[in-house]
């Protein structure tokens, strides 16, 4: 099935608009009618943006936000893909992951808040509305789901990526190097890595303005270079990469604990692949059982009545008896 | 490009959904429309095997109710109409819009809505005082049910009884005639095309393609067209042929005996004896033991999406049990290849614990990556081991095969009445089957059976319990034929008789020419009984007229072309590269199937053939209709 609404692009509709039309018979009716009850009438129609609730403005409003960090997600899978040693855009990838793991909490949270709001009393003066905003919840929760899956694939590619550099690198340096460094929990907040090393923010710095400009051949040094080059900036250097690494790494665990979150949330709405006409099928059935038990009430309340005639007619009988031949 | 009845339709359906813009506005950018979709009887069947509840979800739907249900307000949501236009539809629309349950009404008619109609609810909207919320009016055109890529069904039960029964009333047959033509005319709009007609003449088929070929030149008439080609230019000559389908309607009378036969295919065989409705089967008893107590329905689904069904819904039952044990075979290989894969390295301890640490993760990754599609895989086959274990229970309990043998002889033109007596007086299967066999050797022997011998059928039949009405229908249409030829131009020129007489004259005309195509085609038959296919006599003529070479049997067929000016223009007669075959008053599984087969075999290039009838008509539902109508001919 899914197949069938791949995003191609529709051809032309076989739809016939017909609004225009239906708008001059309703034009014609109504200045045959008097002007001023139409025009009374419309003021009172005519829905207002102010109408809309807070839920479906809060709605919206989230799902302007996952719409905008899908668009960041898709930016830093750009750049993660990137592969080349060098030009590495270490410091972009994380103030945009950043910048999406705060939208997800923020997100998150937003979505809890709506939850909280359609299960209250102001959700709707009806049980279909309740019903209407409690999916819009899932399908907003099942979409930000889909939003962090994407965010953490997008990081395991880049501590893959990251992974192989190192590898790479501990090939070209017979040095021993701490290639994951420190455990994970030593990591304890996620950015300050490259402020606390002010060489290496320097030289990213360096490397960025450097490499960036395509045409900027010179700027990068062949390999053999690097080799070449003093111990101590290898040293920073890597230890910028470690870091990195373990900045990645424990994004991802968080991460981990969101969508598990969100995971346990959306499973309840996973097996919404029934077909359109089941739930009607069910209605129906429900109407009919509630129609044999009418009918089944009905049946004994008419043996009941059958039973209160004979009582009564013996009754009768006994009394007619009773006073024609013994009164 | 073949054509995708299906894709269209869904395509049609989604851009509906998203308020009649492209998807791609409106589906992931900014603002997420979140709406709830307002069906009718009609419609649902539409939507229900194109859509779940899933798709819908995804196209902001969250919420799908019925027009007739008792619905409560919801505030500020847009609510999406898609029902049948009529007056009922109207006053309830009308009536929604006093109770102001939605913040705005997007209405979408699955035909085109009567003027009249469009008025009435101007009229209820002005009255109301809501017509600004009336956000569109749309004709959608899309009052088909598209089954599969090249299957669709009009939803119209009944037709058949409709259009034959000697006591109908001008009205009823010009009612349920204008129902074929718009739903017909919906289909031709979805797939974007003008195509030309061509039918046999007489009866009901020539009824409706010159009913449909009126309403093509109206359409194209009209501004705004539906068709995307608009009223250009007639396209005329070869070239045209080449990109026009080609649209040929047949009457169900034309052949009737495909309708009653036992097949044994896989399609047919689980539409025929499963009982298979808008692509979704329902078994009564699960897995059939006694002992189980419960008797909760199972149903299955069973679609283009099912890759078993469609890879192997052709053929024959016998090779369906091997295919499922293959199918089997397969995702066990490919599950222990994923259990190797992700889990055997842990063994060889002598490997670099790194890379083996990488190795396994990239492993897992990809198992879990692949298990989806595995366990997809896994269902499918457990369903159609559900589907083939409950088949054979009843082509056991049936014989069934010993009737399709017997049946597939009879199409041959093998004569057989002592074999067709001494089965009919057997003791396997059901009444019902002995009917069809019965009706099946009437309606195909080619000389007109013998009164003793149909004499001693009946008996046969009686005997066996059955409802013989169906029978004596069958016969006395049978033995019209014979004497129908003189009465041919007499009912054309009777108004009233077009149809009582016509339907005999048309048959007149058919078994006239399926004589002489009986003997030519009885070489073929051979040849296909040795593949073990049978040829309906619809797809000989489809053949035929898409051919285009002069061909005695299809020259007489009249000939519709909307878009050339009337009575005028040369002719293109092919060859066809599309068609869509139709059969008024209901097909079946085993045509399409024989037409599909053809198609996908056809010399020098495959073709492209979409089937589609008013309804599809399992046997039994034939046998009621044939003596439905043998109980309004007073037999």
């Amino acid at each position: 099935m899914a197949s069938l609404q791949g995003a191609r692009p529709l051809g032309p509709t076989n739809a016939r608009d017909r609004t225009s039309e239906f708008m001059a018979v309703v034009q014609r009716l109504q200045s045959s009618q008097g002007p001023s009850s139409s025009n009374r009438q419309d003021l009172i129609a005519s829905p207002t943006p102010a109408s809309h609730s807070a839920f479906s403005r809060h709605a919206a409003a989230i799902g302007l936000g996952i719409h905008s960090t899908s668009q960041k997600l898709a930016q830093l899978a750009a750049l993660a893909r990137r592969t080349s040693m060098f030009d590495d855009p270490a410091q972009e990838i994380g103030e945009l992951s950043s910048l999406v793991k705060a939208d997800i909490q923020s997100l998150s949270a937003g979505i809890a808040e709506l939850a909280a709001m359609s299960a209250g009393p102001s959700a709707g003066p009806s049980r279909q509305a309740a019903d209407h905003s409690h999916t819009v919840v899932d399908s907003l929760r099942s979409r930000l789901k889909d939003a962090t899956k994407e965010f953490k694939d997008v990081l395991t590619l880049r501590t893959d990526s990251l992974r192989v550099h190192a590898d790479r690198r501990s090939l070209f340096s017979a040095e021993a190097e701490p290639r994951f460094g420190p455990p994970l929990g030593a990591q304890a907040s996620f950015l300050p890595t490259q402020s606390r090393h002010p060489l290496v923010q320097r030289r990213n710095a360096g490397l960025e303005n450097g490499h960036h400009p395509p045409g900027d051949a010179p700027a990068a040094p062949p390999q053999a270079q690097t080799q070449l080059l003093a111990v101590a900036p290898q040293d920073t250097y890597l230890d910028s990469r470690a870091g990195a690494l373990r900045q990645v790494e424990s994004t991802i665990t968080e991460l981990g604990s969101i969508f598990q979150q969100l995971a346990h949330l959306v499973a309840e709405q996973g097996e919404v692949a029934l077909r359109i006409d089941e739930n009607v099928d069910d209605t129906l059935a429900n109407v009919d059982a509630g129609q044999a038990q009418l009918l089944k009430y009905y049946d004994t309340i008419s043996s009941n009545r059958w039973l209160i005639l004979k009582v009564f007619g013996v009754l009768m009988l006994f009394l007619a008896f009773f006073v024609t031949f013994i009164a | 490009m073949a054509l995708n009845i299906r894709q269209k339709q869904a395509d049609a359906v989604v851009r509906m959904l998203h308020l009649n813009s492209s998807p791609q506005s409106t589906g992931r950018g900014g603002e997420d429309l979140y709406k709830v979709l307002i069906l009718d009887a009609a419609t649902q069947d539409v939507l229900a095997p194109l859509l779940r509840v899933k798709d819908l979800r995804r196209h902001g739907v969250t919420l799908h109710l019925t027009l007739d249900s008792n619905r409560q307000p919801i505030p500020d949501v847009p609510a999406v109409y898609f029902v049948a236009p009529g007056p009922h539809s109207t006053a309830r629309i009308v009536a929604d819009l006093a109770a102001s349950l939605y913040d705005s009404y997007h209405l979408n008619f699955s035909t085109q809505l009567p003027r009249k109609e469009l008025e009435a609810l101007a009229e209820g909207a002005a009255r109301e005082g809501s017509a600004a919320r009336v956000a569109r009016v749309h004709d959608q055109y899309l009052q088909y049910i598209a089954l599969e890529a090249g299957l669709f069904s009009l939803g119209l039960p009944a037709t058949y009884v409709d259009l034959n029964d000697p006591s109908a009333q001008d009205a009823q047959i010009q009612g349920a005639v204008g129902l074929v033509v718009e739903r017909l005319f919906c289909v031709l709009a979805s797939t974007g095309t003008v195509p030309i007609i061509r039918c046999p003449r007489g009866g009901a088929a020539e009824h409706v393609a010159s009913l449909l070929d009126a309403r093509i030149r109206e359409a194209l008439h009209q501004r705004g067209s539906v068709f995307a080609d608009g009223a250009g230019a007639a396209g005329a000559g070869l070239a045209a042929s080449l990109h026009r389908p080609l649209l040929a309607i047949f009457d169900r009378n034309f052949e009737l005996s495909v309708m009653l036969q036992h097949a044994w295919t896989y399609k047919p065989l689980v539409h025929d004896v499963l009982g298979m409705r808008l692509n979704r089967v329902t078994l009564a008893a699960p897995g059939g033991a006694p002992g189980a107590g419960t008797h909760v329905p199972k149903t299955f689904e069973v679609d283009d999406s099912d890759f078993f069904w469609s890879a192997h819904g052709r053929e024959q039952f016998p090779k369906i049990a091997e295919q499922v044990e293959a199918e089997l075979a397969r995702y066990r290989a490919a599950v222990d290849e994923l259990n190797r894969s992700a889990g055997s390295n842990v063994l060889d301890a002598a490997a670099d614990p790194a890379d083996l640490m990488a190795g396994n993760t990239k492993h897992l990754m990809s198992a879990i990556n692949s298990l989806p599609e595995l366990t997809e895989r896994k269902r499918s086959i457990d369903k159609h081991t559900n589907l083939a274990t409950h088949l054979l229970g009843a082509i056991k309990e049936r014989g069934l095969d010993q009737y399709y043998a017997l049946e597939e002889e009879l199409t041959a033109g093998k004569e057989h009445v002592e074999a067709v007596l001494k089965h009919l007086q057997g003791s396997q299967g059901t009444v019902t089957d002995r009917l069809r066999l019965a009706l099946v050797w009437l309606l195909t022997c080619p000389t007109a059976p013998l009164e003793a011998e149909c004499e001693r059928v009946e008996t046969a039949l009686a005997a066996a319990g059955a409802d013989v009405r169906a029978w004596a229908y069958a016969r006395r249409m049978r033995r019209m034929n014979l004497t129908g030829k003189s009465q041919s131009s007499a009912a054309l020129a009777d108004g009233r008789g077009v149809f009582g007489g016509a339907a005999q004259a048309q048959l007149t005309t058919l078994l006239g020419s399926s004589f002489g195509q009986g003997l030519s085609s009885l070489t073929k038959g051979v040849k296909n009984l040795l593949a073990g296919e049978q040829q309906a006599a619809v797809t000989v003529a489809v053949e035929a007229l898409m051919e285009g070479r002069p061909n005695p049997d299809v020259d007489g067929y009249a000939y519709f072309d909307p878009k050339a000016p009337i009575g005028s223009g040369p002719r293109p007669q092919g060859p066809f590269k599309q068609a869509i075959v139709f059969m008024v008053g209901g097909g079946n599984f085993l045509e399409a199937e024989s037409l599909q087969c053809w198609a996908s075999r056809a010399q020098p290039t495959p073709k492209h053939v979409v089937y589609g009838a008013t309804e599809l008509l399992s046997p039994e539902t034939m046998l009621e209709q044939l003596s439905a109508l043998a109980v309004r001919g007073g037999l």
